[in-house]
């Protein structure tokens, strides 16, 4: 059960993380330190202050990582990291440790991508998924339909062309007053609301692309319009369109590729609603199904130790020259 | 004893393994902006240089700053990292000290000056004393108009040294009293570090892998301009 342990660390944006795991699925430990209360103040992520973060947190967030796991750095197959996309100088802190690392254990380098790694996720619980599959990734930086064919073999079949579905949350939930991040706040909001307003459904038929900004437009014009509203009635409307939007996509997809199922990822995944659906459309269809955990849905290292065992046994280490890489595709 | 020392607070990074016997080893490379690329490799290069184990280091020792932070945080990352790795303790020395450390014969006053970009400098000032040089006043962020104005006031014979008396010479160049030490010094040195730090550990004046800190000098941009918290417009 311990054999392939790697050791991963996630610093991409405002979590400081480290994981041990064995095989790509064997959490061993997986812990995250997150800078939410440190950032809730400025209502969004400040990039010098998560740097700063990160540097304090992350010997103490790797030494746990190790101490919750029970073993010693012997025990260790693969040091891996983040290597990106992600914010620069956040991505820095994790790379520098995980080479300096390997260096010093004399142990296998290897940079992933953090895409990959929120694909992975559903492996990392349910390793015997059966491909290919469908997988949408949302989160505050990202909102993607991708096809995967083969393990660490993919097609991105569209993308948002402007905010991403965590983005519109976040900017939605700031103009009603909530707190930050606004996806867990309209999320808990919509929980006692009703779905009174028809929001638009941002290119509902056309392709696999989303734009969410214009539905953001429309929530806020409506709300200036009608400011007597419910605040709940408000989340509930807009809970209920992104999530059409993302559902409608994401089935069609499934059907337009013959994939065997429909997966989730990305911090978006740990929407009520989302995973609901989700899980009642695959069903309602008789596809296999896979929405992880909450704690694996939202910036974690387990998922980037997933991603990295799979493709270190693919493609081998990475070289000590790596550095990191903010805008990092997919597909590369 | 084995120290390795790293140093990544301007646009170079270096580092070097030396003890009792002196430095052993050293190397710096100042290809812009390749700090997180370049250091792991050449730490592994100097150390084959040296010929010795990473197992057998027994401190780290990391310039802290101040600098341009995204060098800065590589090499105290990776720092704080090898050492925890390792099981062993830190020494940190600051930037200026080890600008101004080259030049410790110097009798005058040694002015220590980083460029901080953005128009600004790190400053420090060093003086003589028996066995070395000792700082007299503490790392601030000035800008080079007023760190003329002060030299000016003060009339003291003074050396320059750091990039940021190279960057901003002709703020200094005219003042009496005056000069700058020769451009080759104006880095921060690893061989340097590695020095100043043996003299340290033999204090054993070390720190924790989760006590050292980077000597930011400046608030970060948001903290600064946004210290309102955001409200819905
Ligand atoms: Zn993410």
């Amino acid at each position: 059960m311990t054999k392939n342990l790697v050791l991963a660390i996630e610093t991409s944006c405002d979590e400081t993380a480290a994981a041990v795991v064995g095989e790509g699925k064997h959490v061993l430990s997986s812990v995250v330190s997150s800078q939410v209360d440190i950032h809730a103040r400025y209502g969004g992520v400040v990039p010098e202050v998560a740097s700063r973060a990160h540097v304090d947190l992350i010997a103490p967030v790797i030494a746990q990582a190790l101490i919750e796991a029970g073993i010693d750095q012997s025990d260790l197959d693969l040091v891996a990291a983040t290597r990106g996309p992600g914010l620069i100088g956040s991505l820095l802190v994790g790379v520098s440790a995980a080479k300096s690392l390997a260096l010093v254990w004399k142990k296998p380098f290897i940079g992933v991508n953090h895409l990959e790694a929120h694909l992975y996720s559903c492996f990392l619980e349910e390793p015997d998924l059966e491909l290919p599959l469908v997988v949408l990734l949302v989160s505050g930086g990202h909102t993607m339909l991708v096809a995967m064919d083969d393990h660490l073999s993919y097609r991105i079949l569209g993308q948002t062309l402007d905010d991403a579905a965590g983005e519109a949350y976040d900017k939605v939930a700031r103009y009603l007053g909530l707190s930050y991040p606004g996806g867990p706040a309209i999320d808990q909001l919509a929980a006692s609301g009703e779905s009174k307003i028809d929001f638009p459904r941002p290119m509902l038929n056309e392709g696999y692309n989303f734009s969410f900004s214009g539905l953001k437009t429309s929530v806020i014009n409506y709300v200036r319009k009608h400011p007597e509203t419910p605040i709940e009635d408000i989340a509930t409307s807009f809970q209920e369109a992104v999530v059409d939007v993302l559902i409608t996509k994401a089935k069609k997809a499934v059907i337009e590729t013959n994939a065997k199922g429909l997966c989730i990822g990305g911090g978006v995944a740990a929407n009520s609603l989302l995973r609901e659906e989700v899980l009642d459309t695959c069903l309602k269809e008789g596809w296999q199904s896979f929405v992880p955990s909450r704690l694996y849905c939202t910036d974690n290292a387990a998922m980037v130790a997933a991603a990295a065992w799979r493709r270190y046994n693919q493609d081998g280490p990475s070289s000590l020259f790596t550095g990191a890489d903010p805008n990092l595709q997919l597909l590369e | 004893m084995l120290i390795l020392g790293i140093e990544s607070s301007t646009s170079q990074v270096g580092c070097a393994i030396g003890g009792h016997e002196g430095v052993l080893a050293s190397a710096h490379s100042s290809r812009g902006k390749r700090h997180a690329e370049n250091l792991t490799p050449q730490i592994d290069f100097v150390r084959q240089q040296a010929r010795v184990e990473l197992d057998e280091i027994s401190v780290v020792a990391v310039d802290i700053g101040p600098g341009l932070y995204t060098g800065l945080r590589v090499g105290v990352t990776a720092a704080i990292s090898i050492a925890f790795g390792l099981g062993v303790p830190m020494i940190g020395v600051s930037s200026l000290d080890l600008i101004a450390y080259p030049v410790r014969h110097c009798q005058k006053l040694i002015a220590a000056v980083i460029d901080a970009r953005r128009g600004e400098i790190f400053y420090s000032s060093y003086r003589q004393v028996p066995g070395g040089i000792q700082r007299v006043t503490d790392p601030i962020v000035s800008s080079p108009e007023d760190l003329s104005a002060e030299l000016q006031a003060q009339g003291t014979e003074t050396l320059m040294v750091g990039d940021g008396a190279l960057r901003y010479a002709d703020h200094f160049d005219n003042l009496r009293g005056v000069e700058s030490a020769e451009p080759g010094l104006a880095y921060p040195s690893a061989s340097s570090l590695v020095q100043l730090a043996h003299a340290k550990a033999l204090r054993e004046d070390f720190v924790n892998p989760s006590e050292l800190k980077p000597l930011y000098l400046r608030k970060p941009d948001a903290l600064e301009i946004n210290m309102q918290p955001r409200r819905a417009q």
